[in-house]
């Protein structure tokens, strides 16, 4: 794509308004249905249009927090509006989209991923913080190592005809974050309204072809005049508007974690969710599956959801972000500082809806300002370039079961044959029976043709994961994330730390370490189990020492045929006179073990960069496209699971993140 | 293998719910093959055809013998699911809670001595425990089905513990709070009707009863900021699912406020 300020060799053109109904006429011979702005139930909306008779006549809104209401505006003018609660997301990554359907029937699985619907779509109307926000999607859904593949395909498909702005709202801070009001690239047309007509300029070769078939004259230099006033009376209203001292903001707002403003917001916010549905950039999703009653097809639809439900950070046994607090700080931060860090633009693009769209008229300049005061010199500015989109992904795979090891009452081994990339330790899998969820699952033991899981029945989808027999079919999708980092132990002491499952995701690191125990120095294992019956792979310990590993165990509770030691994992660091020198140590288990094991690390002087800890985080998509896992900047899934306490510095451990 | 025994019983309630199950059309021939239907009838009726793998209850309790009625039924239960905001919350016959109940008993019936109510219409909850809940009034057709799926299959049932909110913009619809200034309690209602009252332009009155972290008195505060009557507000939420406790307090205040005003309103 050019840019659209990059005029045509004869410059701009200039569309009359009665000619307006060719463009519609273009549009639709190319196949394509037309979006735009039309009134409906008293706000101007995106919907399908059948012509120019459909656009907002002579319609303003005047928005505050809250409210919105639609007044007369200039007459005659189509384009008076500014943007109302749907955005073009409705059409680029729709509210919901079919995933894949799983097929059973008899012993026979098939996972079939959803075809994209790329039937092709115009729109009309898009206004330069739109542009904006389309371009952040891009970034978010197809920029990533994963790509969304219904997103690529709306996104490509779409004709994209711009118009700037020439009037604001007072919710408008486009200036601020530096989209707008003046288009300047990611449009095929740009637009730009006179009282009886448009100044036209193409912004793309599509856009190019597309001018050269309608009845465009070249512009005089009054007309291109009035188009350039236009615009410059919206950037005036615009800058008049409360905004967001956008320069160095990240970094004020992480200082500000604990704000005691996050407790008094929380108080007025009614964790409704609107602010981030309304909102262009969002891209939270969850996966859900619907079933006929025999559960002999299941269809996984992939649906809008926010960090505002209660069940967003929820995982089996707890909530992440359980306080309403916890959920609005999720969103200021992730919009204006982690998004930063992920993606190398704002999450905001300053349109206002949320502040409009908000019931309790939360306003997030407000917030922003109590909550991250701005320094004094304010500087605009927010590049967007364009992205390059990943190869579509791949939906689950079929794997078969092919060896099944009942470790504990309630935890299952299962053997898959495998065919795929060899995962590395301390990678996981997004795995599920058929018509399932499917759960984030660390690979236990990983080697050519076959890989292990070992799962602990927490909920429906592992309770059937460890019911599955010899031959049954799971759904697979991985190796994901990034696993232990074997290259950092090489010639290093190696001290190993697990309660309970989270000995599965560590098994593969030990088990690696044994295949070249040489190449590492003294490796100690301490292995923390509830009760003696609840200790896992207790058959291939014998081989861990064999190998010259140090296994240490203990449990919390003992019966009587227990010799072994009690107490919680922690204290099996007391037994140690002093742990092996620049050692290097991986520890896995709950949150609240992991953080009582890194502080006793700590105390004996392992330093942040060399404790490893490997993180559980509600996950849906485990590519970095679903939202659910972020904890601050990280996506736990593409990031992690596997992070040095240095790398997440104050976000372990904290409350609420 | 044989097929789980479905038991359908009502208490105080209108029917409503279970001519849900019997909307299934489509479905209703493939439900009957899955499962046994060996109960479809008044609670206080024959009662004989128990144990049940899954027993769905409507109607709250309003009388000492439905109070005895779901301890009984409990027991013949393996799994009891209660159905409609009147086995979940207490439903409409609830907001005798806020009244003198044996006045209006008096004023309603000519012969209030033949008649055996308690003061209260109590949630099925409060009487036994319960295995999962379907809200609404009456219940959404989709989510039974759903529940009824997932049971089948296993898996964990979709009914989401979210705003009404989110299915209202995932439909497309106009807030009716935002653009009309309507008083709409979607914002603290659990999800599952499809948000069908904004989508006609009205606002929700909350038939799902309470969301987690429902926060009434912040909603209560923003609807009288955009222009509300704080007694039409609160009154909004003595409808069905009042004695809910996150709405109760609101729900008082409004029928107090209504039988200042207008004296019969309390008794709608
Ligand atoms: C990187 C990683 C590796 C893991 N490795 C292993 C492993 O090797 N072995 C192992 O046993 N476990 C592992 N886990 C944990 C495992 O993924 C969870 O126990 C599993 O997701 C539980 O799923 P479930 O459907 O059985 O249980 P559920 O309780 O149904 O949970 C399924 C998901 O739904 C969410 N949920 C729970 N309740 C609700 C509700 N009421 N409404 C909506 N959503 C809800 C949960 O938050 C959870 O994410 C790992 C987790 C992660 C993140
Ligand atoms: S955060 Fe608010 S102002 Fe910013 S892009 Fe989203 S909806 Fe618009
Ligand atoms: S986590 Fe971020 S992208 Fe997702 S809903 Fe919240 S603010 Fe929006
Ligand atoms: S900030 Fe406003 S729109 Fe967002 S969840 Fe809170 S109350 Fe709802
Ligand atoms: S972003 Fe979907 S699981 Fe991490």
């Amino acid at each position: 794509m050019i840019s659209a300020t990059e005029a045509p060799a004869h410059g701009p053109g200039f569309l009359a308004r009665k000619d307006l109904g060719a463009l519609f006429a273009l549009v639709r011979d190319d196949g394509r249905r037309l979006i735009g702005p039309t009134v409906r139930d008293g706000a101007v909306m995106l919907d399908e249009l059948d012509g120019p008779d459909a656009l907002p006549e002579g319609i303003r809104e005047s928005q505050t927090p809250g409210r919105y209401r639609l007044e007369a505006g200039r007459p005659g003018r189509l384009f008076d509006h500014t943007v109302g609660p749907s955005s073009w997301k409705r059409w680029t990554f729709p509210p919901t989209v079919p995933v894949g359907t799983t097929r059973r029937d008899g012993a026979v699985v098939a996972f079939e991923p959803a075809t994209p619907d790329a039937a092709p779509l115009a729109f009309l109307g898009v206004r330069a913080c739109e542009l904006a926000a389309l371009a952040v999607q891009d970034r978010v859904l197809l920029g990533g190592p994963v790509a969304d593949p219904d997103y690529a395909a709306r996104r490509r498909s779409a004709l994209v005809i711009a118009i700037q702005c020439t009037t604001a709202a007072s919710t408008c801070f486009c200036t601020s974050m530096g989209t707008g009001p003046e288009v300047s690239d990611g449009a095929d047309v740009v637009l730009t309204e006179l009282d009886d007509g448009f100044v036209v300029t193409a912004g793309s070769r599509r856009g190019r072809e597309l001018l050269e078939r309608l009845p465009v004259r070249l512009a005089t230099a009054e007309e291109r005049d009035a188009a350039a006033g236009g615009v410059a009376a919206a950037r005036a209203a615009v800058a008049a508007n409360a905004g967001v001292a956008a320069p160095g903001l990240p970094s004020r707002l992480m200082a500000a974690l604990d704000s005691p403003r996050w407790a008094d917001v929380a108080e007025r916010c009614l964790t409704c969710a609107n602010c981030t549905l309304v909102c262009p950039t969002c891209f939270c999703t969850s996966v859900t599956q619907r079933s006929d009653l025999a559960g002999a097809e299941t269809l996984s639809e992939r649906t809008w959801d926010s960090c505002f439900t209660g069940s967003f950070a929820a995982v089996a046994g707890g909530n992440f972000r359980s306080r309403p607090q916890d959920r609005y700080r999720q969103w200021l931060t992730h919009k204006f500082a982690t998004w930063v860090d992920q993606f190398g633009t704002f999450g905001c693009i300053g349109c206002g809806r949320c502040v409009t769209w908000c019931p309790a008229g939360i306003d997030v300049r407000e917030e922003l300002a109590a909550i991250a005061p701005p320094p004094r010199a304010v500087v605009t500015g927010m590049h967007l370039p364009a992205v390059t989109p990943a190869p579509d992904e791949a939906w689950l795979r079929p794997a078969r079961v092919v060896a099944t090891h009942r470790e504990t009452a309630n935890v299952t081994t299962l053997t898959l044959a495998w065919e795929g990339q060899v995962p590395g330790a301390g990678q996981f899998v997004m795995a599920g029976p058929p018509g399932f969820s499917a759960a984030p699952i660390s690979v236990s033991r990983a080697r050519r043709g076959a890989i292990e899981m070992t799962v602990r029945a927490a909920g429906p989808a592992t309770a059937a994961l460890t019911a599955l027999g010899h031959g049954a079919t799971v759904g697979v999708r991985g190796p994901l994330g990034r696993g232990w980092p074997l290259e950092r132990m090489l010639d290093r002491n190696v001290i190993v730390v697990a309660g309970g499952i989270g000995l599965a995701p560590l098994r593969s690191l030990i088990e690696a370490i044994a295949a070249e125990r040489e190449r590492f120095r003294d490796v100690t294992v301490y292995l923390g189990a509830r009760t003696p019956r609840d200790r896992l792979f207790v058959g291939e310990l014998g081989a861990w020492s064999a190998a010259g590993i140090a296994v240490t165990e203990t449990v919390d509770r003992a019966g009587a045929d227990w010799l072994g030691r009690v107490g919680v994992v922690t204290h099996l660091f007391d037994h140690a006179e002093r742990l092996p020198e620049g050692a290097v140590a991986a520890v896995c288990g709950p949150e609240r073990m992991m953080e009582a094991t890194v502080e006793v690390l700590r105390a004996r002087g392992i330093p942040d960069e060399r404790i490893f800890v490997t993180l559980e985080r509600h996950m849906e998509c485990g590519v970095g496209l679903c939202g659910h896992c972020q904890l601050g900047r990280f996506f736990v899934c593409r990031d992690g699971p596997v992070f040095s306490i240095a790398e997440l510095g104050d976000a372990f451990g904290r409350e609420g993140l | 293998m044989a097929r789980p025994r479905l038991g359908v019983v009502k208490f105080a309630s209108c029917d409503g719910c279970q001519l849900t199950l019997l909307d299934l059309e489509d479905q209703l021939l493939g439900i009957a093959e899955q499962v046994e239907i060996v109960e479809f009838a008044e609670a206080t009726s024959a009662r004989s055809a128990g144990p049940y793998e899954l027993l769905l209850v409507e109607g709250s309790v309003s009388t000492p013998e439905q109070a005895e009625a779901i301890v009984e039924l409990r027991r013949q239960a393996a799994k009891l699911v209660t159905i409609g905001a009147c086995a979940t919350t207490g439903g409409i016959q609830a907001l005798r809670v806020f009244a003198d109940h044996d006045a209006w008993r008096a004023s309603i019936y000519p012969h209030p001595e033949w008649i055996e109510s308690l003061a209260t219409a109590t949630p099925i909850a409060d009487h036994v425990p319960v295995d999962a809940e379907l809200r609404g009034c009456p219940i959404d057709p989709g989510q039974l089905l759903e529940f009824l799926t997932a049971t089948l299959l296993g898996r964990r049932p979709r009914l989401p513990d979210e705003a009404v909110c989110l299915a209202c913009k995932r439909a497309g619809s106009v807030c009716v709070v935002v653009a009309h200034g309507e008083p709409c309690l979607g914002p603290v209602t659990r999800t599952g009707c499809g948000a069908i009252c904004p989508a006609f332009g009205r606002g929700c009155y909350a038939c799902f009863g309470p969301r987690e972290t429902a926060n009434v008195p912040g909603l209560r505060r923003s609807l009288v900021v955009l222009g509300n009557a704080p007694a039409d507000v609160d009154e909004r939420f003595a409808g069905f699912t009042a004695l809910a406790p996150p709405f109760a307090r609101a729900a008082a205040a409004g029928l107090a406020a209504a039988a200042a005003t207008g004296g019969d309103d309390a008794r709608r």
